[in-house]
């Protein structure tokens, strides 16, 4: 059982860490920018360095290895190719360091290029591709190395849209078979981040703030920082208190606490609420201040008594500025946390069954 | 992270042979100056600081350094005019560019002591063609190298000959590399051709600007070449400079010891001198 | 306003162009004159104003007595400052990048102090260094030779080559290196195979200043060399007493200036092509 271990301390920009990773399984750390992911991608890679701290690779100290021993593939989120070698020889490039025999290399490198749908480009040079196909030059020299650490930092960030959903979808056939490797996907978009791993990393200003099985960490994020990293739009965060069997929404809004919450103690809290559990309804009213167009759903930003929302309508539909609206609560979806931030009790059931 | 051999390999073989041939030739230099070697008592004796006061009490070499500031900082200065006139001129659209461009920059890639030889023929005041232009222009014939004055000014000017192409060079370079948004900006503000200039052109450019001001003192100062084959120093000592006098004490009159002093006092007159321009310079853009 | 811009503008350029031209053309035709064509005075135009011969460019392969025989310091010349340039842009190379890329700390002495370190020897004047080298040439027994030379050259061309090889560094990403090394390349790895060949633009700069700044050198060539070996510069300042004829003169002098002036057209095609505006930053 192939392990990597990581517990390191003293880089910049990276609080001590302490992970593990197991052999076939595809690992995606979501953050922010500057939350540290490429930092511990990086120290992974060796290229930079803890102070402190081991990194084990089944049961071997990898550590004091230098980069170029390490054997770890690494993919860019700039398009990063040998532009003075046609796309081949920039496959073949890293198996030629490591002494595999010439016909071999090119062999895998031909296998590896079908596998990311560029063998008709092998004789092109990297400058004279689109940014869509220099990354799949990147992704497959990175595969074809065989290594047993892959590392993809932001890869689809800086490709168009469409070109985004289509190559993440031809991820999820890849890494299917990397029964051997431990795959490192770092992202900021959530979506993302919930689509392609077995297991979900999250990190703020260098820590890691949870991790786990995506969905679950999706539907129970242990705290509020980390409701807001992994919802798009940001779970809205109401203030408000339990008493007397009620649950009461910054002293403007009082209806019968919800089923999950009546074990709850009488206090203050602060209520989570996703956008997608907000709906036209009756239950407060708000102004609206924004209205996107997102897709095919409209997302209104309101401001009520309850403070500011974000709500989530299907459908396109138009609402001037400074209109007043009715909003429902979908009671049952209501998270409570803590008013240091920390979830003390999730919905039981999951989005849109409230209804 | 990458160990200390590596990193080593790059910088270690070149700092050792630019150290091997210039620390220890330095060193000995100074060791040098601290003694009488001369035609008379070769070999290093010592005799302290005797050079020292006498190079302080010598007024050839303060006149020397004089005469080179002088001719240094205002040849550079006009070839920084009209380097950058140049570059102004053929920047944009011009007839024949290209050939324009590697016209102007000629000069600087020719042989500065070969060309010297040729503009000796030029300047002969009777054989010469460049008296021939001047009385076509209705003017006498210059003396152009046996007054003192005009010497001067011929050093200069073959010197402005020969280095214009290099301003040119890098401040074309500069200017074709300047972003196009201000200048749009100051077309939208309604700024003329000199406003344009003096607000955007010019402080844009000031980096390269003192980049190559600096580097063209750094070499304007060594001037010897042209003054050894224009007019060797003269007449009398009208175009002697530091380093040309340093030439003569040291290689003519074989004042070993002596020119070991004056070379030393010069070169840490000329490292002095030219940090604290360099500082001031850059002091200027940062506070811009 | 535009038509007088115009007539200024070029007006400005064909002067200049003719005060660039003058020594070129000057020498030009002063070649082919012969005694009458320089003692009354000034004159240009061949035929007209006097008798053209190619006797200024006969002596110049003429040996001996009244030859001048530059060929052989030409020859000199070319091995000279090819060789130096190809040492001192290896080794200005490697440092560059070293500096451009590791942080050096030796005590209180860090990556820009060396650098300063290496440029700073252009401010040396050839003279405070002529009699260490004469010295040390002579200790070495290199005197008068050309591996003499070729080291003294080293010297002064490494500074020049590192200077415009970290700039050119600096302005290159390092991604590429780093991708490099976690292929599987050590830094020298790294820096053979993939830096070195995505590098031209700058060596091209850095090789090209290196041979204007060798070939053109003067002053130790003068001073290190005697009779054995000769460099071209001071082959031709060696004519510049009133006994050599202009015509000579001016022929060896265009015939020595002539190989760079041929690689600034060369060097202004690559230019053009788009290619050396990043390495000029």
């Amino acid at each position: 059982m192939k392990n990597f271990d990581i517990r390191i301390g003293g880089v910049p920009h990276l609080d001590d860490v302490s992970l593990e990773f197991k052999r076939g399984k595809l690992y995606t750390i979501l953050g922010r920018t500057l939350s540290g992911k490429t930092t511990l991608l990086r120290t992974i890679a060796g290229l930079d360095t803890p102070q402190k701290g081991e990194l084990t690779l089944h049961k071997k100290e990898f550590l004091s290895l230098p980069v170029w021993k390490r054997g770890v593939a690494m993919v860019y989120q700039q398009f990063i190719n040998y532009p003075h070698l046609n796309v081949l020889a920039n496959v073949t490039f890293p198996l030629k360091r490591a002494h595999v025999p010439k016909s071999e290399a090119k062999k895998r490198a031909r296998e590896v290029l079908a596998k990311v749908g560029l063998s008709q480009l092998e004789k092109r040079r990297p400058r004279s591709l689109s940014g869509g196909q220099q990354q799949r030059v990147a992704l497959a020299r990175a595969l074809a190395k065989q290594s047993d650490i892959l590392l993809l930092d932001e890869p689809l960030v800086n490709l168009d849209y469409k070109l985004r959903e289509q190559l993440r979808e031809e991820f999820l056939n890849i890494f299917q078979g990397q029964d051997d490797a431990i795959v490192i996907y770092t992202t900021t978009e959530p979506g993302e981040a919930i689509q392609l791993g077995h297991e979900l990393i999250v990190m703020d200003e260098g820590a890691v703030i949870q991790q786990g099985n995506p969905l679950e960490v999706f539907n129970s994020p242990s705290t509020i920082r980390c409701a807001e990293i992994i919802n798009d739009p940001p779970m809205n965060i109401l203030q408000g208190s339990i008493g007397g069997g009620d649950l009461n929404l910054r002293g403007k809004v009082t209806f019968p606490a919800p089923n999950h919450l009546k074990g709850l103690s009488d206090g203050p809290y602060l209520f989570g609420l996703q956008a997608a559990d907000l709906y036209i309804g009756s239950d407060i009213t708000g102004k609206v201040e924004l209205s996107e167009i997102s897709g095919s759903q409209t997302i209104l930003h309101m401001r009520g008594g309850i403070g500011s929302f974000i709500v989530y309508e299907a459908g396109v539909h138009h609402h001037s500025i400074g209109s007043t609206i009715e909003i429902e609560i979908d009671k049952n979806r209501i998270y409570a946390f803590s008013v240091d931030g920390e979830l003390i009790c999730p919905p039981t059931i999951t989005s849109g069954q409230g209804r | 992270m990458l160990g200390l051999k590596h990193k080593h390999i790059f910088l270690l073989p070149g700092l050792i042979v630019l150290v091997a041939i210039i620390i220890f030739p330095l060193l000995f230099t100074i060791r040098v100056s601290f003694s009488s070697w001369d035609v008379v008592k070769p070999g290093l004796d010592w005799i302290g600081g005797q050079n020292y006061t006498r190079l302080f009490e010598d007024g050839r070499f303060w006149e020397a350094l004089r005469r080179l500031s002088f001719m240094a900082v205002g040849s550079v200065l006009l070839q920084y005019a009209l380097g950058f006139g140049l570059a102004l001129l053929v920047w944009r659209d011009v007839l024949m560019k290209r050939f324009v461009r590697v016209l102007f920059l000629v000069p600087m890639m020719t042989t500065p002591v070969i060309m010297s030889v040729v503009w000796r023929t030029i300047l002969h005041e009777s054989l010469g063609p460049a008296n021939d232009i001047v009385q076509l222009l209705g003017f006498e014939p210059v003396t152009w190298l046996s007054t003192a004055g005009m010497a001067m000014v011929s050093v200069i000017l073959v010197e402005t000959w020969q280095w214009t192409p290099f301003m040119f060079l890098l401040l074309l370079a500069g200017l074709l590399s300047l972003p196009r948004d201000p200048y749009m900006a100051a077309a939208i503000d309604g700024a003329g051709p000199f406003r344009t200039f003096f607000s955007v052109t010019f402080p844009l450019m000031a980096p390269i600007s003192i980049g190559a001001i600096m580097i063209r003192l750094i070499e304007a100062s060594k001037i010897m070449e042209t003054i050894y084959v224009l007019t060797s120093g003269g007449p009398g000592t009208a175009t002697e400079t530091s380093s040309y006098y340093i030439y003569i004490r040291g290689m003519r009159d074989y004042q070993i010891g002596y020119s070991a002093t004056l070379s030393i006092t010069y070169l840490v007159i000329m490292i002095i001198s030219l940090t604290i321009i360099a500082k001031i310079l850059t002091r200027n853009i940062a506070r811009d | 306003m535009r038509t007088l811009y115009l007539t200024f503008k070029y007006g400005a350029i064909l002067l200049w162009s003719s005060f660039v031209a003058l020594p070129f053309l000057w020498a030009l035709t002063t070649s082919f004159k012969t005694a009458n064509g320089v003692t009354g005075g000034a004159t240009y135009i061949p035929w007209l104003q006097y008798k053209p011969s190619l006797e200024g460019w006969k002596v110049l392969v003429r040996s001996g007595g009244q030859g001048i025989d530059i060929v052989q310091p030409y020859i000199s010349s070319i091995i000279v400052t090819l060789s130096a340039s190809i040492i001192s842009m290896a080794l200005g190379t490697l440092a560059a990048y070293g500096l451009a890329r590791f942080t050096y700390k030796v005590g209180f002495v860090k990556n820009s102090d060396i650098t300063f370190f290496f440029i700073s020897q252009r401010i040396m004047p050839p003279i405070v260094l002529s009699i260490p080298f004469f010295l040390m040439l002579q200790f070495l027994g290199l005197l008068d030779s050309i591996p003499g030379l070729i080291l003294v050259y080293v010297a002064l061309l490494l500074p020049i080559a590192t200077w415009v090889m970290v700039d050119f560094f600096s302005n290159v990403p390092k991604e590429m290196d780093e991708m490099a090394m976690i292929d599987g390349c050590t830094p020298v790895g790294a820096f053979l195979r993939v830096v070195l060949p995505n590098s031209i633009p700058g060596i091209v700069v850095g090789g090209l200043f290196c041979i204007i700044f060798g070939w053109n050198d003067f002053f130790f060539a003068f001073t290190l060399t005697f009779t054995k070996t000769q460099l071209l510069p001071v082959a031709v300042v060696a004519l510049n007493s009133s006994v050599t004829p202009w015509w000579s003169l001016s022929a060896s002098a265009l015939v020595s200036v002539a190989p760079l002036v041929i690689i600034a057209f060369v060097v202004e095609r690559f230019l053009s092509s788009g290619n050396l505006a990043g390495a000029i930053r």
